[in-house]
């Protein structure tokens, strides 16, 4: 039905004056600051690409990999270290995070340690008949709640990197940290969770604390169990995922109220974004400040 | 497969891609569809497999009997009236129907005019899968191997360890997925050129258990054109998707014991279900995928 003429003008302006207003913030319009750029006069750390095809925690699976060395690693002292689930999406210059360069800015700054970055993708079984498909091993390798990726890390990876790049890695738990998205992040919590013995430091951008391979129950194990000693930053957004697996913003809701309870070491930014990487690595430096905030040799905020 | 190709092409913008590949039950499901019940008064149904008309037959093993329903009238007619207790069935490239006949302790191919010709001799079996090269797989539970008999008729055993009940091809026959009796996961393994068998992880998991019960009964299994794995169990039929996460469960058509799926009808678009004394079938948006078609698809 046509609007009456009279009041016709009225609706016109005021849809003029909706699309014209500037809004101050758009949802999920997250921009990368000057610690995600490069600087100048920041020493530049190296990237080193590789293929790591041997594991027997997952048999058959290769995957492409990412260290990154940085220009202050002196070849003596055991270096911090990072490993990053969905390597390529972390390591890209072009891409939501950029951590290089991030570490890079911030080991300059003196505002986290000395740091090797190990960026990992997820393993895929090739496929050895014509006409099959690979068996994509992401979801199995991040969303199951066991020990098993832990193992992987430092069973195998840690190991691997460690020896072949002639690298030192800290055996100080709190000198290793891991983070992901999505199904990487829960799989940060879960190698922490498992091995606080091993890594005590976590990241998760929107992470799927849901119910895809019943990762779901955290919030539920955190409240009955005697803490960990695990510093969590969790990142998630309002306008994230509800489907089958469950809600996003609710589930990491809960996580962020179980670790309240528990008494963790926690940090949890709500923000308006969707299921990607955007808020996650507009405030990556802030996390990674956060996160190091007390580790020897790093300057107090 | 559409979402798929979204997710392939959301991925270099560095965006996670969860949803687009995402396989709720609402995409199998039609709202207000119900079980229907193809027949009744068996003493224990399995091995549902259906032929390249969408006919579908399945054995009732006590009795030795494997019937044919047809897959336009509905009528269910006796195929083999003493099947040595056949169990498993699935139907080759070649078109004879391979299955397990634990009384003989054969694997045969039966012919259209129900006369058989013997595969392997002197095995205990269970389940069996044909892929579109004639390849044959079939479990041994009793004495918990997986045997593999090539096109040429050598037998031999290609995985064990554990007790095997179901097994299956993914849609692309790369791997083959075989059900864990006592564990809440199905075991995925490589097929190799030769028919051979690697890097076994158990992909497909948490299976449902039902309320105070710790095995999943998980049994029969059957797989869609767009590459789901549906798995008979305690529970119901138990969905996976294409990176093997649990999807949803459908539920039994009656409270008792669910022994296999398959893919029937013309359209190869209802679900068939062997559950205990009675057949049933439901229709569904997606389609079965058998391995005999794959040429005639141009795959």
């Amino acid at each position: 039905m046509r609007p009456p003429s009279s009041i016709r003008p009225a609706v016109l302006l005021a849809a003029s004056v909706l699309m014209f207003v500037p809004f101050a913030h758009a949802a999920d319009d997250y921009k990368l600051g000057p610690d995600s750029l490069e600087q100048k006069g920041v020493p530049k750390g190296k990237v080193i690409q590789g293929k790591f095809d041997r594991s027997k925690v997952y048999p058959g699976t290769v995957r492409d990999y990412w260290v990154y060395i940085p220009k202050q690693y002196d070849g003596k002292s055991p270096a911090a270290v990072m490993v990053f689930q969905d390597g390529k999406w972390y390591v890209s210059p072009t891409g939501h995070s950029r951590v290089p360069t991030v570490f890079d800015n911030l080991i300059h700054k003196g505002e986290m340690p000395v740091t090797i970055g190990v960026f990992l993708n997820p393993g895929v079984v090739p496929p050895a008949r014509q006409g099959a498909k690979p068996r994509r091993n992401r979801s199995f390798e991040y969303d199951t709640l066991s020990d098993q990726y832990a193992r992987f890390l430092i069973d195998e990876i840690l190991p691997y990197i460690s020896k072949k790049y002639d690298v030192k890695l800290t055996d100080n738990p709190d000198g290793r940290a891991i983070g992901g998205i999505s199904s990487g992040g829960i799989c940060a919590w879960t190698v922490a969770w498992e091995r606080p013995d091993q890594f005590r430091k976590v990241i998760s951008y929107v992470g799927s604390f849901t119910n895809i391979r019943g990762g779901h129950v955290y919030p539920a194990l955190i409240r009955k169990t005697q803490r960990k000693p695990i510093r969590v930053f969790l990142q998630e957004g309002e306008n994230d995922l509800e489907n089958l697996h469950g809600s996003w913003p609710l589930a990491n809701r809960q996580m962020a109220a179980a670790l309240k309870f528990a008494g963790y070491d926690y940090k949890f930014v709500m923000g308006d974004g969707g299921h990607n990487g955007k808020h996650g690595g507009a405030i990556l430096p802030d996390m990674l400040r956060w996160l190091w905030r007390d580790y020897p040799g790093v300057k107090q905020p | 497969m559409r979402s798929f190709v979204v997710g392939l092409v959301v991925a270099p913008l560095l965006t996670v891609s969860v949803s687009a590949q995402d396989m709720p039950l609402s995409q199998v499901l039609i709202d207000g569809e119900q079980w229907q019940q193809v027949g009744q008064g068996y003493k224990f149904t399995e091995g549902p497999a259906v032929d390249q008309h969408g006919n579908v037959f399945f054995t009732d093993v006590p009795d030795s009997k494997i019937y044919r329903i047809d897959a336009k009238t509905g009528k269910v007619t006796v195929f083999v009236s003493d099947s040595a207790r056949t169990n498993g069935l699935m139907f080759g490239p070649d078109g004879r129907l391979y299955g397990c006949l634990m009384g003989d302790r054969q694997i045969v191919a039966y012919k259209p005019d129900g006369s058989h010709d013997v595969i392997a001799t002197d095995v205990s079996s269970n389940d069996i899968v044909v892929d579109s090269r004639g390849h044959v797989w079939f479990t041994d539970p009793a004495n918990q191997q997986v045997w593999h008999v090539n096109p040429n008729g050598k037998k031999r055993v290609v995985a064990k360890g554990w007790r095997p009940n179901g097994v299956i091809l993914s849609t692309h026959e790369g791997t083959l997925i075989v059900t864990d009796s006592n564990a809440p996961h199905l075991w995925a393994l490589r097929v190799e050129q030769d028919g051979g068998l690697k890097f076994k992880s158990p992909s497909y998991q948490p299976l449902v258990l039902p309320p105070n019960q710790d095995r999943p009964g998980s049994d029969g299994m059957t797989v869609d054109k767009d590459g789901r794995l549906y798995v008979a169990t305690h529970a119901g039929i138990q969905m996976f998707d294409t990176q093997m996460r649990p999807s949803g469960v459908i539920l039994k058509p009656q409270n008792r014991f669910l022994s296999n799926v398959c893919f029937g009808g013309t359209n190869f678009d209802h679900l068939y279900a062997t559950c205990s004394d009675k057949v049933y079938r439901l229709k569904v948006k997606v389609k079965g995928a058998p391995y005999f078609t794959r040429a005639k698809r141009g795959e």
